[in-house]
């Protein structure tokens, strides 16, 4: 797909305003005229009122417990170690069914609401007046990378692309500076399916997410060799410029090379304002400590969640956090030893997570960002290797919290055991038509054409879930 | 892509209506159950409504509302009681179909209208049901352009300019002086030579070859450039490229695991092979998909049936992975051979296209008796010979191995003991209570445990590790020796034979596959003969009989004999229509795998249809039609703008100039390596793995990716070679719009962005290439600082420097630390240098 970015009597003013000669300094001093052309990602207005302009998504890959965290069933103790019946038929991932397992932690009622959730999640819980959780989620897939795909993408298949991409696409980003789309990773590695997890699929590479890296350098690449100094930099750049700027002459109509020779401005740009937005040296030592940034566990989960802020509050459009990496035992997937994974990764995340929701409300971005709190899918109330739980898609919960949400919502419900769906049952799709229509796109008419069709993050599906709404969409 | 609505096959109940659910349940009884228990009443139980299901026959009822485990049909249905239902030597019912049951009966086994009010016969339903596979063809859809056969037209004349012969200037200016545009002026030679070498061979000119062809005045010095660059090996590895888009080609799986597929290679050079030798193009269609029955017996057919093999694996089981995996080969196929998106009929009549679903299931009949082949490139002897040598081995290990476990298992027993004392009380005393008293719960909890801790292989639970530490001292040793025994036998292993990913099939006889309703296996029509797209085919195709020593159905060969005649109205214009649009940047069909309603119709239709049969009458020979293009005014035409035309034709649809091209993410890269004097130009073979920062792929951590230091030159290959694993993507090509590797792309994004920028500019493959640039350019052009800039723009760029640049360059050369290095640097991020022109 070859762009225009640049309409012809944009370009034309632009040249009018004299190239040849100019420092870069004074290159960069153009930018008011060339913010107004039209980049991949330059900002869009949305199809409907939009409540919120910026998404922090955090995924708990592997499949959190719902019948652990957010989701109570005291069946569970009354029945431990009695099979799960009445459900029909229990299919294990990994074959091994045993009988209900209690869950190992207590839960109590938070907020005026009264949400239940448990001792995992004490400071999150803290803030249930804002949340709105649904119970009554379900997945195609209990496989991760299937699954993986079906929350990123929509589709469990490979090559379409992600929740961050459709939204960059719909909407832009803000800041030109940064890139749109934003991804942290574990730090003991990413999830499975890798990179394709946040793919801009069939869409221009503007629309993929960018890994950030939450130390040194953000972004591979984003720094010259140590030997290329600022000013080193910028002598090159000015000359990689004139001899650009002088190509085009040849053509001046041609916007192609034209957004070529602005990509490397904004390159030089990116690379003080990556590094600034993740510098949170800058944030007081109060800040700090909120995220638990000084401290462990919640020193490198804290850290991505103070920068995920940072961007959102730089224009960054979707930033998506990963808690939990690689394979077994250190996500959230836990087969065995559920008490000894779910503590961890919940000190991890539980007070960063509360935190960031707490320094929105401070700095007045709560209303304008959206949370989302989910894995790929939840678990099975039964016991797996004897102290552990498998894969379950027919129910977990996740959580929503932000602007246009209705905090304090409880949405549908799980069977005695929380093992299936039954009450007022959502659907991943369900859930992605909610997001979009946050942000104020109308999933059903957000389209990119691709080899004759017009694909949709929802494919034929999804309804918007209207109870975590705070208002009836018009 | 309207596989992408099928997904609830594998956890199907989970986004079924209460009606749908009912629907699918009554069509399970009516295919599996009513001949018996309908109107037959066999054991005077009557299936056909729900008060017959609930009444149920001499053993009790079969259907108990809400509760699968006591319905009589489900449990026979499951196995899980006997008489196992239905019986033998039907097949039991497929898990996906047992879930519908289970799941419907959970729901109430309410009918809702899905049932039979009034009992119909099998044979009605069967009608009623074939009735819905039916969608007649209208000749108004038949007289679709891309469905008609190309029409025979002689180039025009043109009005104004007798000297304009050459047939595709003549059709092409006919557009051009219709709508009052100038057409370019010839582009300069230099430009021309660097034209020809990026389109025909992905590399830049050596600067010699650039003086030379300036000076060369014969008037067929153009031709003969041409001719060179077709003989050229690297021709093949350019267009390959193209073709392995189309394919969505790469060395491994994709999905979780990403497994690699090291064999791979032999496809992408099977490809690079097929364009160096201008096989036919009919031929190489067929051979890729129907090597095997058109060339029994060789290796290059069967490698090229590897066609077949190249989707991504590993997304789903069973039933529903299979129909994805031909959905996807179907769709390929498709896409790539015909232009159509003939995927889009798979769960229902395409919506735009007049492809009927039945068209999608008796193509898919041609594909559905494929298994994958692993294909030994050794002679027999040899294969026999590795057999021989590996069961040896294997009979050495056996042995060991037994002692080994006999040595752990008194030691594995203790510790399993250990540990279901640390257990909760609820599951020890489950573990105490005899087998025969325990509670359903207590027996599930006992076989977790057994399964947990004393699993045949030792489970992660309990590692071999643990067991080894409890050992003696002596036992330790006992245990080391064992390992190393095995070890040192494995080490006497063969390396393993040569194989080509090939396709085979069961036999003759082809299996049976059917018409899917909605595209769910739960819902089977027909029984499919294996037929063509019937808007094209008016009469029955006819798919040939195998003959008697064949190993396959033939069924494949009789689609790609379809596909490959010179009667099929879409083969030649895709094809010509591809090689016209990496020539002139874009399709005269600028949608090149979507020539359907929803593509876009042809800019010049009658130009599409003359190239489409000179490549026909030519042999399907692909190398002359980029002789019979590329000797058109139109592509040696200059790439300038012309102001006055900007106005009426900015998009350039009518070819008044060349388009200019950002080149492709692996070009770029190709002709760094090349003006830098370092490229390896070895051809073929296994990949190679460049420099990957491990940031980008620490996400993976089953998966590695050894890759070698940028200062390797074993890694300087043509990018063609570099390993294409789906899940780690080259950073350079992935934020070049490198294609995801896993749909097939006719067309490249060509996006602009910052991070391009950055890698152009910082990373550190580019840093070392510069450097070795700047060493090229003070061996040969001295300590002279503007014969250095001179050199520097004549092995980049194929010309001198212009005086504004020469300035610029020396100022930079003079006032910066960077020096030549830089200098190396900025030419591979110019403009010019990352464009065709």
């Amino acid at each position: 797909m070859s762009q225009r970015f640049y309409s012809r009597r944009e370009l034309l003013g632009r040249l009018g305003g004299g190239i040849a000669g100019l420092g870069f300094a004074d290159l960069l001093a153009r930018q008011g005229l060339l913010a107004a052309s039209r980049s991949p990602l330059a900002p869009k207005a949305p199809q409907l009122e939009a409540k919120v302009k910026a998404m922090i998504s955090i995924f708990c890959y592997g499949g959190v417990s719902q019948v652990d965290t957010f989701d109570p069933k005291p069946e569970l103790g009354r029945r431990q170690g009695e099979a799960m019946t009445g459900v029909g038929e229990i299919r294990t991932v990994m074959g091994n069914p045993g009988g209900l397992m209690p869950s190992p932690w207590s839960f109590r009622k938070y907020g005026q609401c009264g949400m239940d959730i448990s001792e995992l999640f004490p400071h999150v819980a803290g803030h249930a007046d804002d949340i709105a959780l649904i119970r009554s989620m379900h997945a195609i897939s209990p496989a991760h990378g299937p699954a993986l795909f079906q929350m990123n993408t929509g589709s469990i298949l490979a090559g379409h692309p992600s929740v961050g991409s459709w939204v960059t696409y719909g909407l832009g980003s803000e800041n030109e500076n940064l890139p749109g789309f934003i991804v942290f990773t574990d730090y003991r590695g990413g999830p499975i399916n890798g990179a394709p997890n946040w793919s801009s699929g069939y869409m221009p590479a503007a629309y993929q997410g960018t890994p950030f890296r939450p130390a040194g350098d953000p972004i591979v690449d984003l720094q010259p060799p140590r030997s290329r100094g600022r000013d080193e930099q910028r002598k090159w750049l000015s000359l990689v410029e004139r001899l650009n700027e002088k190509h085009l002459e040849r053509n001046p109509a041609d916007t192609e090379l034209a957004a070529r020779i602005h990509s490397y401005e904004l390159a030089f740009r990116m690379q003080t304002h990556a590094t600034d937005a993740i510098d949170i040296a800058k944030e007081s030592a109060a800040t700090r400590k909120l995220y638990g940034v000084d401290q462990q566990p919640t020193e490198y989960f804290g850290r991505q969640a103070l920068m995920a802020r940072r961007l959102v509050e730089r224009g960054v459009r979707y930033v998506q956090i990963f808690s939990g990496g690689g394979n077994f035992e250190p996500s959230w997937d836990a087969h065995w030893d559920l008490k000894g994974n779910h503590d961890l990764h919940a000190a991890e995340t539980d007070r960063p997570i509360a935190a960031l929701i707490q320094d929105l409300k401070g700095r007045g971005l709560f209303d304008s960002t959206l949370i989302v709190w989910h894995g790929e899918f939840g678990r099975l109330p039964i016991s797996e290797r004897m102290d552990g739980r498998d894969h379950n898609a027919h129910g977990f919960s996740l959580w929503m919290a932000g602007g246009g949400v209705r905090g304090g919502t409880i949405v549908g419900s799980t069977d005695q055991y929380g093992y299936r769906a039954v009450e007022n049952r959502k659907s991943v799709y369900d859930f992605h038509a909610t997001i979009l229509r946050l942000f104020g796109l109308d999933h059903e008419k957000l389209s990119y054409r691709f080899m004759g069709r017009d694909m949709r993050l929802t494919d034929v599906h999804g309804h918007v879930i209207d109870e975590v709404l705070t208002a009836q969409p018009a | 892509m309207t596989r992408r609505l099928a997904p609830w096959l594998l956890f199907a109940p989970v986004l079924y209506g209460d009606e749908d659910l009912a629907r699918r349940a009554m069509d399970i009884l009516t295919r599996n159950c009513l001949v018996c228990h309908g109107a037959a009443r066999t054991s005077g139980l009557d299936l056909r409504t729900r008060e017959g299901m609930i009444a149920g026959g001499s053993r009790g009822p079969a259907v108990v509302p809400v509760n699968p485990q006591r319905s009589l049909l489900y449990r026979f249905a499951s196995h899980e009681d006997k008489p196992s239902m239905p019986p033998a030597p039907a097949a039991k019912l497929s898990d996906e179909d047992i879930e519908i049951l289970r799941e419907w009966i959970l729901g109430g086994a309410e009918l809702l209208g899905a049932g039979v009010a009034a009992p119909i016969g099998e044979a009605e339903k069967k009608a009623a049901l074939a009735r819905l596979e039916e969608r007649p063809i209208t000749d108004e859809e038949r007289r679709f352009w891309a469905f008609q056969p190309p029409r025979r037209q002689p180039p025009p004349p043109v009005a104004g300019a007798a000297s304009i012969r050459h047939p595709i200037d003549r059709f092409l200016r006919q557009a051009i002086e219709a709508r009052k545009l100038k057409p370019a002026p010839p582009a300069g030679r230099r430009t021309l030579i660097r034209r020809a070498y990026l389109d025909l061979l992905g590399l830049p000119p050596a600067a010699e070859e650039v003086e030379a062809f300036v000076r060369d005045s014969a008037p067929d010095a153009w031709e003969r450039l041409v001719e060179k660059l077709l003989a050229s090996p690297h021709y093949g590895e350019r267009w390959a490229r193209h073709w392995l888009d189309l394919v969505r080609y790469a060395d491994s799986g994709g999905f979780e695991f990403d497994v690699d597929r090291p064999d791979a290679f032999r496809y992408r050079d099977y490809v690079v092979n097929a364009f160096n030798t201008d096989k036919p193009y009919d031929s190489f269609l067929s051979e890729q998909l129907a090597g095997d029955e058109i060339a029994p017996g060789s290796n290059e057919a069967m490698i090229a049936t590897g066609f077949l093999r190249l989707g991504p694996e590993g997304g789903g089981a069973g039933e529903l992975g299979r129909q994805d995996a031909l959905d996807d080969l179907l769709t390929t196929t498709s896409l790539t051979f015909l232009g159509l998106t003939v995927g889009c009929a798979r769960c229902h009549n395409h919506k735009f296209d007049p492809i009927p679903q039945k068209d999608y299931y008796r193509m898919q009949a041609a594909f559905f008796s494929t298994r994958p082949v692993s294909h030994s490139l050794a002679d027999p002897a040899a294969v026999a010979a590795n057999k021989a040598e590996n069961d040896r081995i294997d009979g050495f290990q056996q042995p060991v191995r037994k002692a080994k476990t006999d040595l752990e298992a008194p030691y594995h027993k203790r510790l399993i003991e250990d540990a279901v004392g640390r257990l909760p009380g609820y599951m020890q005393s489950a573990w105490r209570t005899p087998a025969g008293q325990r509670s359903e719960g207590q027996r599930l909890t006992v076989r977790q445990i057994e399964r947990t801790l004393a699993a045949g292989e030792l489970s992660k639970k309990l590692t071999e590790e643990q067991v080894v530490a409890t050992m003696t001292r002596e036992d330790k040793i006992r245990h080391r020796e064992l390992i190393e025994q095995l070890s040192t036998l494995s080490r006497q292993r063969p390396a393993p034979l040569p194989t080509a990913r090939a396709i085979g099939e069961f036999g003759r006889q082809a299996r049976p596959s059917y018409f899917l309703h909605r595209g769910s296996s739960d819902a089977r029509g027909s029984l499919m003969t294996p037929g063509v797209l019937s808007v094209i085919s008016r009469r029955e195709h006819p798919f040939p009989a195998p003959p008697e020593d064949a190993r396959s159905s033939w069924r494949r060969r009789g689609l790609a004999d379809w596909i490959a005649s010179p009667e099929n109205p879409l083969t030649s214009r895709v094809m010509a229509n591809r090689i016209w649009q990496h020539h002139f940047g874009e399709g005269i069909v600028r949608t090149p795998s979507n020539f359907g309603k929803l593509g876009e119709p042809p800019s010049h239709p009658e130009l599409l249809d003359w190239l489409a049969l000179e490549f026909i009458d030519k042999g399907w020979s692909v190398k002359s039609m980029h002789r019979l293009m590329m000797t058109s005014r139109a592509y040696q035409a200059s790439s300038d703008d012309i102001a006055f035309n900007l106005e009426i034709d900015p998009e350039n649809r009518y070819l008044w100039r060349m388009p200019r091209q950002r080149l492709e993410a692996e070009t770029i890269r190709d002709q760094i390596l090349a003006v830098a004097g370092t490229l390896d130009r070895t051809a073929g073979g296994p990949c190679v793995f460049p420099y990957i920062n491990p940031v980008l792929f620490q996400s993976s951590t089953r998966r590695t990716w050894p890759g070698k230091s940028d200062d390797d030159p074993s890694t300087w290959r043509r990018s063609l070679y570099v390993f294409s694993k789906r899940s780690i993507r080259y950073p350079m090509f992935e934020t070049f719009d490198q294609p995801n590797l896993v749909n097939s792309c006719d067309r490249r994004n060509r996006s602009t962005i910052a991070p391009q920028a950055l890698l152009m500019m910082n990373n550190n493959f580019l840093l070392v290439q510069a450097r070795h640039f700047a060493a090229r350019l003070r061996k040969e052009a001295g300590e002279n600082p503007a014969a250095r800039i001179e050199r520097a723009f004549r092995l980049a760029l194929g010309r001198a420097p212009r005086e504004f640049e020469r300035v610029q360059a020396a100022a930079y050369l003079a006032g910066s630390a960077e020096g030549l290095d830089g200098l190396a640097l900025a030419m591979f991020n110019l403009n010019e240098f990352v464009h065709r022109q």
